[in-house]
Parts: structure tokens; C-alpha cells; sequence
């Protein structure tokens, strides 16, 4: 059973398709990477994937389940997970609190409890401070912590924000852009910490790679083969 | 000791700290027999405006929405409590708390705009709009409300006392205002209270974090509203005469201006906006047009020089003051 099943989807926005007819499937814990040009829908695939783009044409399933009309709250519930391409932290919380959001669902406290400060809800919402600090120092970011998420370098965002999206250990995770714009030690850096992810919690990887230009699907193969397509070079060559 | 541990003791200690706060009502218990009648008043009028300024931060500083209705929560938790005494004979304090629930509808009424993705200056001149409707509205249910000659409203009573002297208002309304804080400051500082804030930052990421954006807008609003509405009840009770002038659009720049002055976001920064904002224009009774002018003069010259407010003016001296939204 595949994770994720993509059945020619396209999405519209007026008279521009920006994704025409993508289908492509993602098998549990396997690693794939989307890539192509600037423009390529590649932001909008992911909109469509996580609810925030409605679909004009095919299906979305997420475990069997369709999830292509359902809005973006409940596909995240679900377990699809995701982060955005320019920065979806919230700037004025701090790094912690930034976790805490991320943890949001996770957090059993009724508004009664809250209001009454009864004591399972501050038990709860202890439970999920530490266990957001705790997240923040696997990652090595912990000294972070209490720092306002505007006030963090990009890199240090990035960190944040992957973490951030992983708090509730979701089954698929979206990241949009992950190493765009940083500089190469931080790039590293990044690396290293999404590569340990895969490595704490993906059984066995294969690395897949999908190439979309103008919205479609051009390529889809293993690292080797896709830059020795045709169309992939032609797509960023421009022949 | 690592960079994370100093922080894990810098963060605990600031929850520690915060009881500090509640020895503020405390403190100010004997004032009452130390102060003359009209400053008694004044007092009172500072603890109903601590609620409305608590209230409408919920919305523009929590939830961060361009949302001005707060002047119509404020009139009809007012009106309802009026009307409630004068028409249907219930004494005062039963009245509390249909006046939160009626100000709990009135805000949920009022978010109806931003649930329909109504955002920025739409939403502010359409719930303006709904502040004037209502004014309309008191003016012409006469029968209800005496139009503008206003309701007059018999002095409180609470479990079958006469709340006569402002002073035993003050009680009263303190306790109150120390209730309401609290379960404010619970809910924002709960999962609940910082979807407000993802949703305030990021409305798509709060989404994308699972967060049911809808059902906080309608939460933060009702919340808002109840607080108002209580304040609204503890106004009428405060000056016994309600007329529709009281909740014109001046007065919701008045509204407006102890959030900005205090501190947006900052529970601790409603209080002291309220504060300085009824206290000002009192120092200046006796010189009129000066009022104006002063009122004028101290919103500008705050928010020039301390965007954050006066509270930010504390929390450069007392870390207590940064207001932090999880638990240790």
C-alpha cells in the first residue's frame, strides 16, 4: 500500500494550470525528492498534497484515504506534515512555543480543564513544553529554545520549522525548499539533521527522484538516471 | 551547565515569579479608606476599563484581527444588564453573566465577516459598522432602551444587598476583574491561546500545523466577548445610566488606545492602559479642552518612542513582564 498516491492531479488558478495531470506515488519510508525550475509547480503540488490549493481534476489519497477536499487542518491531522518554502514560522513565538503549536493536537486539554486550571491540563501542557524542549535539543537546537522565531537566522529558522513539523512524528512529511538560500555549512548542517531523521525512522530508504517542468511530471528515477534525461536537461538547459 | 539548561532555570523561574501578581489585588485592598469619593470613582472606572482593554486585546492582539466591534460588545453587555434590572426586575449581579453571554453572541456575531476569509480594512470598517448599527438600534428600541434619554438603571444589588457607595463597587468589580484575568490568562497561555498567536503570525501554517483555524476565530471572539460584556454589565452598575452616546466611536478610539498604550498581546499591559488612559483626562478635568489635547498627546507620544507599549517600559526592568505563553 503506498503512502501517498497522486492520480493525475491539476490544479488551476484562472486561466494558468500550474500542475497538469501529476501522478506519483510514495511509498512508506521512502525518500523523494521533487525538483525542477523555478515556476515548475512544485510549491503548488505540495499546496494540493496538504489542502491549501483545491484540486480542478483527479485524487489525492493518503492511506487509501482520500484527502483532496479536505481542508488543511484535517489533512495535517491526518499525519501529512509539512513546512513552507518562505518560512512558515510564527515570528513573534518563540522557538519552544513554535513546537508547542506543532504539537497542537497532541495537547489532551479541554477548554473547561484550561479554564479551570485543572491539574491533567497542566500536567498535559507541562508534558508538552518538555517535550518540545526535548525535540529542540536533539537537534542541537535547544539553546535556542527561547529565542522569538524572528529574531533566528534563516538557517537556524529552516531547523526550527523541521522540527517544528516532525513534533508529532507524522507518517509523511513535505519539506518545501529545505536548503535554498543558505549558505553551504548551514546547508550541511541541515542536511545532516534531515539525514538523521531518515536514518532514526525510515526502515529502508530508496531515493527517488520526480522532475516537474510547466506543471507535468518529466522524469521519475533514481538519482543515477534522472540528470541523463533528455528532458531534464532540456527543461534546465533550455535546449 | 549548557546554553539549554540556563535557559530551562531562566523560563521556570519566570512562572515562579508570577504569583507576584496576584498579590496585586491584595495591595490594593485598603486604598478605598485612604482615597475621597471621586477618586473612588475613578478607581471603579479603571477596573471596568482593565476588562474592556483585556477583552479587545484577545482579538487585535492575540488573534491579531483589524476587529473593532469591542465598543458594541461593550453597549450591549451594558444594555443587557440595564435592561434586565430595569425590565425584567433581576437584581444586578444576576445579570453578570447573561451580560458576558450576550457580549459572547454579539462577538461571535462579529466574527461571522472573518470566518468568510474577510480580512484588514474590510473587516475593520464592516465591524465599525456593526458598533454604529447598534447604536441605531438603542437609539430606536425605545421601549427597551429609552432611546437617547438612556436607561436609568436603581443601584446595584448583590445577593439582596444595596451596593450604594462606590466603595462597596470597588469590592465587588475587584473581584471580578481578578476572575476574569485569570481565566484570560489561563486560555492564552494554553494550546488554545497560542493558536491564536500561530493564527495571528501564519494562518497557513497554523493550518498546516492542525490547528481548525475557523473554531479559533470563533473561540478567541466569544472569549473577547464575554470579557466586554462583563465589563460592559460592571459599567452599568458603576454609573447607573446608559445611554447609546457612551458607546460612540470616540469611545472606541478610547478602546483602542489602552490596548496600544498598554501593550498589544500583554495581558499585563491592558491593565496599566487602562490605567493611564481613565486616570489622564481625570488630572485634567478642571482645564477644559486640555483633556483632549493631553489624551491626545500621551497615545502619540507613547507609541512614537515604545511601539510595544508602556509595558515594554517594565519588562526592560523586570523580566516578569515578558509574558510567556507555556507552562514549565
Amino acid at each position: 500500500m503506498a503512502l501517498l498516491e497522486l492520480d493525475s492531479v491539476t490544479v488551476q488558478f484562472g486561466g494558468l494550470t500550474a500542475v497538469a495531470g501529476v501522478s506519483l506515488s510514495v511509498e512508506p519510508g521512502q525518500v523523494r525528492a521533487i525538483i525542477g525550475p523555478n515556476g515548475a509547480g512544485k510549491t503548488t503540488l505540495f499546496n494540493a498534497i496538504t489542502g491549501h490549493a483545491a484540486l480542478a481534476s483527479g485524487a489525492i489519497r493518503f492511506r487509501d484515504e482520500r484527502i483532496d477536499r479536505l481542508a488543511p487542518d484535517v489533512v495535517s491531522a491526518k499525519g501529512v506534515r509539512r513546512t513552507f518554502q518562505n518560512g512558515g514560522l510564527f515570528g513573534e513565538l518563540t522557538a519552544l512555543e513554535n513546537v508547542l503549536a506543532g504539537l497542537h493536537t497532541q495537547v489532551p486539554t479541554g477548554l473547561f480543564g484550561v479554564l479551570c486550571g485543572l491539574p491533567p491540563a497542566r500536567a498535559a501542557e507541562r508534558a508538552a513544553t518538555a517535550r518540545a524542549r526535548e525535540l529542540l535539543e536533539l537537534m542541537g537546537i535547544g539553546h535556542l529554545a527561547d529565542q522569538p522565531a524572528r529574531a533566528l537566522s534563516g538557517g537556524q529558522q529552516r531547523m526550527v520549522e523541521i522540527v517544528r513539523a516532525l513534533a508529532t512524528r507524522p507518517p509523511l512529511l513535505l519539506l518545501d525548499e529545505p536548503a535554498v538560500g543558505l549558505a553551504p555549512a548551514v546547508r550541511e548542517q541541515l542536511l545532516g539533521v534531515i539525514r538523521r531523521l531518515v536514518r532514526e525512522d525510515v526502515m529502508t530508504v530508496s531515493d527517488r527522484i520526480v522532475v516537474l517542468n510547466n506543471g507535468k511530471v518529466i522524469a521519475d528515477g533514481t538519482p543515477a538516471d534522472v540528470p541523463r534525461n533528455r528532458h531534464v536537461l532540456e527543461a534546465y538547459l533550455g535546449h | 551547565m549548557t546554553p539549554g539548561a540556563a535557559a530551562v532555570s531562566v523560563a521556570s523561574s519566570h512562572a515562579r515569579d508570577r504569583w507576584v501578581f496576584l498579590l496585586l489585588p491584595l495591595l490594593v485592598l485598603p486604598v478605598p479608606f485612604l482615597v475621597n469619593r471621586y477618586i473612588q470613582y475613578v478607581l471603579n472606572l479603571i477596573l471596568v476599563y482593565v476588562l474592556v482593554g483585556v477583552g479587545f486585546n484577545i482579538v487585535i492582539g492575540n488573534l491579531g484581527q483589524l476587529a473593532f466591534a469591542n465598543v458594541a460588545l461593550f453597549g450591549l453587555g451594558a444594555y443587557a444588564s440595564g435592561i434586565l434590572v430595569v425590565h425584567a426586575g433581576w437584581p444586578w449581579w444576576t445579570t453578570i453573566i447573561p451580560a458576558g453571554l450576550i457580549g459572547a453572541l454579539a462577538g461571535i456575531l462579529a466574527s461571522l465577516p472573518a470566518l468568510r476569509r474577510i480580512r484588514l480594512f474590510y473587516l475593520a470598517i464592516m465591524t465599525m459598522a456593526f458598533g454604529e448599527l447598534l447604536r441605531w438600534i438603542y437609539i430606536r428600541a425605545e421601549p427597551l432602551t429609552n432611546g437617547s434619554m438612556g436607561l436609568a438603571v436603581p443601584p446595584p444589588m448583590l445577593l439582596g444587598i444595596r451596593l450604594q457607595s462606590d466603595r462597596s463597587k470597588f469590592y465587588v468589580f475587584l473581584v471580578l476583574v481578578v476572575v476574569m484575568v485569570l481565566l484570560t490568562s489561563r486560555l492564552l497561555r494554553s494550546r488554545f491561546g497560542r493558536a491564536f498567536m500561530a493564527i495571528r503570525d501564519n494562518e497557513l501554517a497554523a493550518a498546516a500545523m492542525g490547528i481548525a483555524t475557523d473554531r479559533y476565530f470563533v473561540l478567541a471572539f466569544a472569549w473577547s466577548g464575554f470579557v466586554v460584556g462583563v465589563a460592559g454589565s460592571m459599567y452599568t452598575a458603576l454609573v447607573g445610566h446608559v445611554t447609546p452616546e457612551a458607546f460612540n466611536l470616540l469611545e472606541l478610539i478610547l478602546h483602542f488606545a489602552i490596548v496600544m498604550v498598554g501593550g498589544l498581546a500583554s495581558l499585563a499591559g491592558s491593565v496599566i492602559g487602562a490605567i493611564v488612559l481613565t486616570t489622564t483626562p481625570e488630572l485634567f478635568r478642571s482645564f477644559p479642552g486640555v483633556q483632549e489635547l493631553m489624551l491626545s498627546l500621551l497615545i502619540i507620544g507613547v507609541l512614537l518612542f515604545l511601539p510595544r507599549g508602556l509595558v515594554s517600559l517594565l519588562a526592560r526592568r523586570w523580566p516578569l513582564f515578558h509574558e510567556r505563553y507555556y507552562r514549565e
